[in-house]
């Protein structure tokens, strides 16, 4: 085998009461795509830190090497110097730049002193072109959705002809058809030489693109398998150390109790005096159920549970009625009130306040509970409460005192289930409630809703994992276009249903009777 | 703790002191219980606008008009003293309620219109202002007719006599100490960890000594000036709100991610107004404190205090991101301008430097908290 293009040896990184990693060693050969697994905390995203110069040289221990050479990157500046470019889970996009000044950030083309925005703007359409996206350079990024920036981002990335390409998590957010497409891309990019280092809960993906996969467990490297002799049970099984029967332990209760949300004819435009986005929305939702939403991205998903939370839209028309009663102009406070919560899908950006502690996260929205005398919040009452849901949802920290943003996305995700838990709701609504998250905390998500619906509360999970909303849900609603495309229960699921409905095509309902 | 944090945490306190030392040995009276006295005066009256601008600053807005408010609202209350005759009580009532429904109105303009708070309090500032010299006349209007005594002028004159100063000191010290008892207690009760025994007790002897000297200090002169026991019960509440209320939560809730706060069913218009309400409440202590230490109501009473405060917030650890900071933080930084201000003048530095220094200072502080939030 050629020499390692990168090559991480003994690496060990500390923090304050934490080893990240211990005795790391990591080797990726040129061409190779060569995926990272892990559950969340396992050290992925620390290794990705050391190899692209976040965590300076000097602030672990090991070496670094770069084609046989000691590297010590001081900066990302170094490691991109080097070769090695990132694209994080966190976006580095400028909402109010277009997307062909975010491609070209910092590199843009020049005449003289002077922008050169004709051919800025004809190199951002080749490579848009290039990438099958159907967006004009001069689109301002705030326009995209979130699939449609990361995948702006790689077209940065890619476009700075890197040696090393560091994915982190690409897909979390694309529609299968988008990661297809990305995919293509990175088969591509390896016959022309480029490595890639692809960080992945989706397994699937990284049997489809990887040539070999390394497992982290607790920071420290498990096993490198080559893909060829790998199976997917048993990188799982490597990753939490145990094997996992059942990837969808759905139990429904044996009959759904009363209904707790109906919505009829509904209909939503995005503000005032524009035309309807959601139009003809109707279902209902009982206790105990799981109802799904499932739809391209763009199909109106989110919208309409950030709609039914009073977070997002101006109705046009239609009835709500939660619990019985109508509840026509919500508010997330009243929702809050009336028992109906949300967990966002973006948790950084409408989940949680990143600075505060895990415990100033979860008592958020239930300080009313708390509060005695002259406003006075019980802060030992608080924080005996804080502490259940923080043993209750498992979260991995040194403590409820640790700050929400210094956790990993799996364990971000528990504090904003834990938050909305807190305030004991009836209706629960799930937006991809195990988005970027690994498979052990997947499968913790999973029994948490199975616990929901034993106590009688009602959920609505909406999902682009087709397996997952298939899974997990009772009854399936397929959104298309902002209408309902078909509604399956569950004997009726099929990949190929589901996905027809959510493309418009009603007829494949009507042959599955 | 490495050497940034360390040097971060050490840095106000060396600039304290630096301060002291430098401006004691260019002048000792500066530390005399007479010139003391003054600081604490000019202390309280900065450092209460400071704490109202505390709060707005945490939800990531902004208050420029302070400073005219300052000056506005010590004339209404001077103007119905001196040309309505009215009891001074009821002035000053009438002008505290008027500042609190002003702000309360520039609080909703913010929140409801989408107007952002740096110009809506912009605009403030010059209309404030102009009222100001308006109600006024452009005069001199002092706060008491003749040479009589009244609520407003006792606001800075008088001075709480050595027993009942000694006696409020030992109040607050058996206070402050069964406080820390209790929550030490309630920490124990859920087995959390407390700092040993010693550390404790060493730190309650460390205030109790420190309240116990500045009383002393200030019966050296006349005693304890009344501005102080307002600043006191301002800072008492204002620290009540931010870290025992939910209020004060949902203050720094909505500095740190506003989203999320409307998501977690925060009524954050209502937060955003209740605070501007509050800063109403301060302006309106400020002015009447203020203008009671001038004597009078005159055009430049308040001028630039709101950068003195913002900056007092700034130096003291306040994000004007907004979502980060500590009511010591922000009394400490009250401190520091204080210090600067009284000494310049002490010193009859010229009009020229003083302003050059004040503006150095608050670049200084921005600076500071752009160096460090980033970290």
């Amino acid at each position: 085998m050629t020499a390692p293009l990168l090559e991480a040896r003994h690496l060990t990184k500390k923090f304050p009461g934490v080893v990240a990693l211990r005795n790391v060693a990591f080797a990726l050969a040129p061409g190779e795509i060569h995926a990272l697994c892990g559950e969340n905390g396992a050290g992925k995203s620390t290794l990705i830190k050391l190899l692209s110069g976040i965590h300076p040289h000097g602030s672990y221990e090991g070496e670094l090497h770069v084609e046989g050479r000691v590297a010590e990157f001081q900066s990302v500046r170094d490691a991109e110097a080097s070769g090695i470019a990132v694209i994080t889970q966190e976006f580095a996009l400028i909402d109010e730049l277009s997307v062909a000044e975010n491609i070209f950030l910092g590199r843009a083309p020049r005449k003289g002193l002077r922008i050169d925005w004709l051919e800025m703007h004809r190199r951002a359409a080749a490579l848009l072109a290039d990438f099958g996206l159907d967006i004009a350079p001069e689109t301002p990024v705030r326009q995209l959705g979130i699939g449609h920036k990361q995948l702006i981002e790689i077209v940065r990335a890619m476009d700075k002809k890197s040696r090393v390409l560091v994915l982190d998590e690409p897909t979390a957010a694309l529609t299968e058809q988008e990661v297809a497409v990305l995919l293509d891309h990175l088969r591509r990019l390896r016959a022309q030489g480029t490595a890639c280092i692809y960080i992945s809960h989706k397994l699937d993906e990284v049997f489809a693109v990887c040539d070999r996969i390394t497992v982290l467990r607790d920071g420290s490297t498990i096993t490198t398998l080559t893909t060829r002799d790998a199976t997917i049970p048993l990188v799982i099984k490597h990753m939490v150390g145990r094997e996992i029967t059942d990837l969808f332990p759905r139990k429904a209760p044996d009959a759904p109790g009363e209904v707790r949300l109906a919505v009829r004819d509904l209909s939503v435009a995005p503000a005032k005096g524009s035309p309807a986005f959601l139009h003809g929305i109707s279902f209902e939702l009982r206790a105990g159920e799981v109802l799904g939403f499932g739809g391209l991205m763009g199909a109106g998903r989110t919208e309409l549970l950030m709609n039914l939370f009073g977070a997002w839209g101006h109705r046009l028309g239609g009835e709500v009625a939660l619990g019985g009663q109508p509840f026509p102009a919500p508010t997330p406070r009243a929702a809050i009130q009336r028992g109906l919560v949300l967990a966002s899908e973006d948790r950084r950006r409408y989940g949680l306040v990143l600075h505060e502690s895990i415990g100033f996260n979860l008592s958020l929205s239930s300080l009313p509970a708390f509060t005695r005398f002259a406003g006075r919040i019980d802060a030992p009452a608080e924080h005996v409460r804080n502490q259940h849901f923080f043993d209750a949802m498992r979260i991995k920290a040194p403590g409820q005192t640790y700050r929400a943003g210094g956790l990993s996305g799996g364990n971000q995700q528990k504090v904003v289930l834990g938050k909305a838990l807190m305030t004991e709701p009836a209706v629960v609504m799930l937006d991809e409630p195990t988005r970027g998250i690994d498979v052990g905390a997947k499968l913790e998500v999973y029994e948490l809703i199975n616990r929901l619906t034993a106590d009688g509360k009602a959920v609505i999970l909406v999902s682009s994992e087709l397996p997952e909303l298939m899974g997990m849900s009772d009854r399936i609603i397929m959104l298309h276009e902002g209408g309902i495309g078909g509604e399956f229960t569950r004997a009726e699921f099929t990949q190929e249903r589901l996905l027809a409905a959510a493309m418009g095509h009603t007829a494949a309902h009507a042959t599955a009777e | 703790m490495n050497a940034r944090t360390l040097l971060k945490s050490l840095a106000m306190p060396l600039a304290l002191l630096a301060i002291v030392l430098f401006f004691a040995i260019r002048e000792p009276a500066f530390i005399g219980p007479r010139n003391l006295t003054q600081l604490l005066i000019e202390f309280s009256i900065i450092a209460t606008l400071a704490l109202g601008m505390f709060m707005v600053i945490l939800t990531g807005n902004i208050d420029l008009s302070v400073g005219s408010g300052v000056g506005l609202v010590g004339g209404i209350a001077a103007v119905f003293i001196i040309k309505h005759n009215l009891p001074a009580p009821v002035a000053l009532g009438a002008a505290l309620l008027a500042a609190t429904l002003l702000w309360t109105l520039m609080g909703a303009l913010i929140v409801k219109q989408r107007i952002p708070s740096f110009i809506i309090t912009l605009g403030g500032l010059l209309i404030f202002k102009g009222l100001f010299w308006l109600v006024i006349e452009n005069s001199t209007v002092p706060v008491a007719p003749g040479d009589s005594d009244n609520l407003y002028s006792l606001l800075t004159t008088y001075y709480a006599p050595a027993n009942l100063g000694l006696g409020l000191v030992a109040a607050l010290v058996l206070f402050l100490g069964w406080l820390s008892w209790r929550g030490r207690a309630a920490r124990l009760s859920h087995k959390l960890a407390v700092p040993s025994a010693g550390v404790a007790v060493g730190k309650f002897a460390a205030s109790a000594a420190g309240l116990f000297s500045l009383v002393i200090v200030c019966n050296h002169f006349r005693g304890i000036p009344l501005p102080l026991l307002i600043l006191g019960g301002a800072a008492f509440t204002v620290y009540f709100l931010t870290q025992h209320t939910p209020f004060g939560r949902y203050l720094y809730a909505i500095g740190g991610n506003e989203e999320a706060a409307v998501l977690s069913g925060i009524a954050v218009d209502r937060v955003i107004i209740g605070a501007f309400a509050l800063m109403g409440v301060a302006v309106a202590l400020t002015g009447f404190m203020t203008t009671a230490y001038s004597g009078n109501s005159t055009t430049t009473v308040g001028d630039l205090m709101e950068l003195d405060a913002i900056a007092a917030c700034v130096i003291g650890g306040t994000a004007l991101k907004g979502g980060r900071g500590t009511v010591w933080g922000v009394l400490f930084g009250a401190l520091i301008m204080t210090a600067l201000l009284n000494g310049m003048t002490l010193l009859a530095v010229s009009p020229e430097l003083k302003f050059i220094a004040r503006g150095s200072v608050l670049a200084l502080a921005v600076w500071m908290d752009v160096r460090f939030s980033r970290a």
